[in-house]
């Protein structure tokens, strides 16, 4: 009686563990983030306050009170909604994005706003779960009445919303990922996006003289049309490339590190499309592996170029490690627009994590460029007039981007097809020495190819 | 198929692995065997510790400091909440039980979002001294750190069987395993028998917390959940009474993970190996022959 009690025990036990794996593998694979931004980042005239008593604070020549026409005066007009949907979970978070677009907002609206006009600006997050993207991006229009969305970011937004945006007369302005944001008519980025990005990276160690490429990502919707990049810019210069994809977050460091060395070998280059945490655990299995001198370069696409990686990398990585940016490189830059985005961040920019880095630059970016479109809006503010502001603008100076940045009416959009290449210097990132000036990312990329027939080759500007 | 000389670094990382897998499973082990508690706050626990860690080294304090930290924050949180909710639980069956550390790691996993949110990609990290060290074998590199975490796991599971077998506690421990009443009927303080219990599997959640964020990653994900589920299997197999069997398969589920690595083929569905392994252990091993085993072992 006792055994058979006992086996009945130890079976439910069994199946309780059982049970508890697969609970624990649904939460491990779809847990989200808890921290969803607010639905409203920066009520109107809510930031005059602040503005006034700090716009003396900021750093260099230029202060935040450049942001908008009146310095130190809060606007106080109809509210002009805009809003942004961005990827926020485990391993991905491109929250960033919307967190510095929302600061540079708040500055704009703290020193006159837009003609009088502060933008309320709606940051929302999502899971990579279609039906949840779909839902925010209707609850965007239809709840929260934007009449612009700008500050975008997501893993597969763009290929959910494109037709939904276009159906709503709305343009986007954003940071793109998934094929969708590149190529349909209604959406165009302030970034190459991870496929050009990785171009960017190839071809430069390529360039550098790398005989192998051993191409690396995480394993998320797209990696097919990303990796197709690289690959036919390797193919185009007979270098050989192999592909990988990693589930993340990455649990295994140190034998993903040990894979790529061995399949780059001693003469070839690793190049990494990651976010900076996963990219991160990666080049530190290979430093406490003592595999960094085992392949001939290391690169990485723009989102590791983010101070606070070269800073954990230490002195071992500069001039080993490569970064595409698609941005300009800010450490040590004192141009007008470098001093205007740090005195944002320090003022408005709290909640913008990762500090400076490619996030935080992109959202500026989509700032600057959002707010030059919308000070050209002479009516009403709705969707038509918004989206036709947006599509108006040409060859504007960012300050930020190596080309001047046009929207245009063309079926696809890769504004941004100019890169720097940058390298660690003892805990910053620099210019790479060697060819890390503004370079045209090839058209043996068959996109760059179409856009480039389509929109021109905008001339460098910075 | 990659050639066995591309096999071989694998087989040093899956080791490293699978002994902290050991270590984590010989904890849930030990703590079922004595409270009939599946602790799946295994993982939660020792990530917060590593967090906290991170936290204190990143202040400027010593690594010895934050690592200490760790296993005594991971030790006191579980013997608390043993104490706390493991008498009002006593009577539930398994499932209560379980389901409520659960709640716990859930709670724990909220509560590190919160406190160190991973927005714009800030990446904290843990190092230790021995990331540096190592020696060369043939063309594999085996960090100090490495061998410290196939040590533990080794030293753990020796030490636990010892004391299991051959102290006073560790005999109490068995005897409720088997019969809570009647061991509480005998005279034995089941109460403070049980906190023992707690504490030690607490503190071994703190070490596995800590060495895994520095061998895996400090990561909230991995550390709450991908670590407990591999240790969970390996308790699984072990039919969550052999801390033997139990140590073997950690091992096995650390080394299948990280040879698959370069077989590109399946790479991806290399997260899949403590399912697929608990699965056909439990189908394959004949149930008598196991119990027979764990008999004679407690």
């Amino acid at each position: 009686m006792n055994r058979s009690v006992h086996w009945r025990t130890r079976t439910a036990a069994a199946a309780v563990a059982a049970l508890s794996l697969g609970v624990l593998a649904a939460c491990s694979s779809s847990s989200s983030s808890s921290g969803s931004a607010p639905a409203s980042s920066s009520a109107p005239g809510a930031s005059s306050a602040a503005a006034t008593a700090s716009n003396s604070a900021a750093s260099g020549t230029v202060s935040t009170s450049s942001c908008g026409t009146k310095p130190g005066v809060a606007a106080t007009g109809t509210p002009i909604n805009i809003g942004a949907i961005n990827t926020k979970q485990p391993g991905t978070d491109f929250s960033d994005i919307e967190n510095m677009t929302g600061a540079y907002f708040a500055c704009v609206n703290a020193n006159g706003g837009i003609n009088g006009h502060p933008i309320k600006y709606f940051p929302v997050t999502e899971q990579t779960s279609p039906p949840q993207i779909a839902s925010l991006a209707k609850q965007l229009v239809t709840t929260d009445h934007v009449v612009g969305i700008m500050g975008n970011s997501s893993i597969i937004e763009c290929s959910v919303d494109a037709a939904y945006w276009k159906s709503v007369g709305i343009e986007v302005l954003g940071a793109g990922i998934d094929p969708e944001c590149y190529s349909t008519p209604n959406t165009a980025s302030v970034n190459m996006g991870p496929r050009y990005s990785s171009d960017g990276a190839v071809q430069y160690v390529m360039a550098q003289g790398a005989s192998k490429i051993a191409f690396d990502q995480s394993n998320v919707p797209g990696t097919a049309y990303i990796a197709a990049g690289p690959n036919a810019l390797a193919k185009a210069k007979g270098v050989p490339i192999q592909d990988f994809t990693e589930n993340v977050p990455i649990t295994s460091a140190n034998a993903i590190a040990t894979k790529l060395v061995t399949a780059a070998g001693p003469s070839g280059a690793v190049v990494l499309n990651f976010t900076p945490p996963e990219a991160l655990l990666i080049l530190q299995a290979a430093q406490k592996l003592n595999l960094e001198n085992r392949v001939k370069y290391w690169a990485c696409s723009t989102p590791c170029n983010t101070d606070f990686l070269a800073t954990s990398l230490g002195p071992k990585w500069n001039n080993k490690l490569f970064v595409n940016a698609e941005l300009l490189p800010l450490d040590g830059n004192t141009s007008q627009t470098a001093q205007l985005f740090d005195a944002i961040l320090k003022q408005y920019g709290t909640n913008v994590s990762g500090g400076v880095g490619s996030f935080s630059e992109m959202g500026f970016t989509i700032g600057e460029i959002a707010t030059h479109a919308l000070e050209s809006v002479t009516g009403p503010y709705t969707v038509a007039s918004v989206s036709a502001a947006l599509k108006s603008v040409s060859n504007y100076n960012t300050g930020m981007l190596c080309q001047g940045y046009t929207y245009g009416n063309y079926s696809l959009h890769i504004p941004n097809n100019m890169d720097y290449t940058v390298t660690p210097d003892n805990g910053k990132f620099v210019q790479a020495s060697t060819g890390g000036g503004c370079t045209l990312i090839s058209a043996d990329d068959p996109q760059i190819a179409a856009y480039r027939a389509a929109a021109g080759t905008a001339p460098a500007v910075g | 198929m990659p050639s066995w000389a591309e096999f071989q670094p694998y087989i040093v990382t899956g080791l490293a692995l699978g002994g902290l897998y050991a270590l984590s499973g010989v904890g849930l082990v030990v703590l079922y065997r004595a409270t009939g508690v599946l602790n799946l706050a295994f993982g939660a626990v020792g990530a917060m510790g590593a967090f906290i860690a991170y936290s204190i080294i990143k202040a400027g304090n010593p690594g010895w400091v934050g690592w200490i930290t760790c296993i005594l924050f991971a030790g006191v949180v579980t013997l608390g909440y043993g104490m706390l909710f493991g008498p009002a639980l006593a009577g539930r069956g398994p499932l209560v039980q379980s389901i409520s550390t659960l709640g716990l790691a859930l709670v724990l996993f909220g509560a590190i979002d919160l406190a160190w949110p991973t927005s714009g990609g800030q990446s904290p990290s843990i190092s230790f001294p021995t990331d540096n060290g190592g020696f060369t074998v043939g063309q594999l590199q085996v960090t100090w750190t490495q061998v410290i975490a196939l040590g533990l796991g080794i030293v753990i599971t020796v030490g636990t069987g010892a004391f299991l077998r051959y102290s006073k506690l560790g005999t109490a421990m068995r005897a409720m395993a088997n019969d809570r009443v009647i061991t509480a009927t005998l005279g034995v303080p089941i109460r403070r028998v049980e906190a023992a219990a707690w504490l030690g599997c607490g503190l071994l959640s703190g070490i596995a917390g800590i060495m895994l964020a520095d061998l895996s990653a400090l990561d909230d994900t991995t550390l709450v959940f991908t670590v407990v589920i591999s240790s969970l299997a390996a308790a699984l197999i072990g039919r969550l009474r052999s801390i033997s069997v139990t140590f073997v398969a950690a091992l096995v589920i650390g080394l299948v993970h990280d040879l698959i690595t370069p077989i590109t083929q399946i790479a991806n569905y290399q997260d899949m190996t403590p399912f697929v392994l608990a699965t056909i252990a439990l189908l394959v091993m004949p149930r008598g022959q196991v119990m027979t085993r764990t008999r004679e072992e407690g």
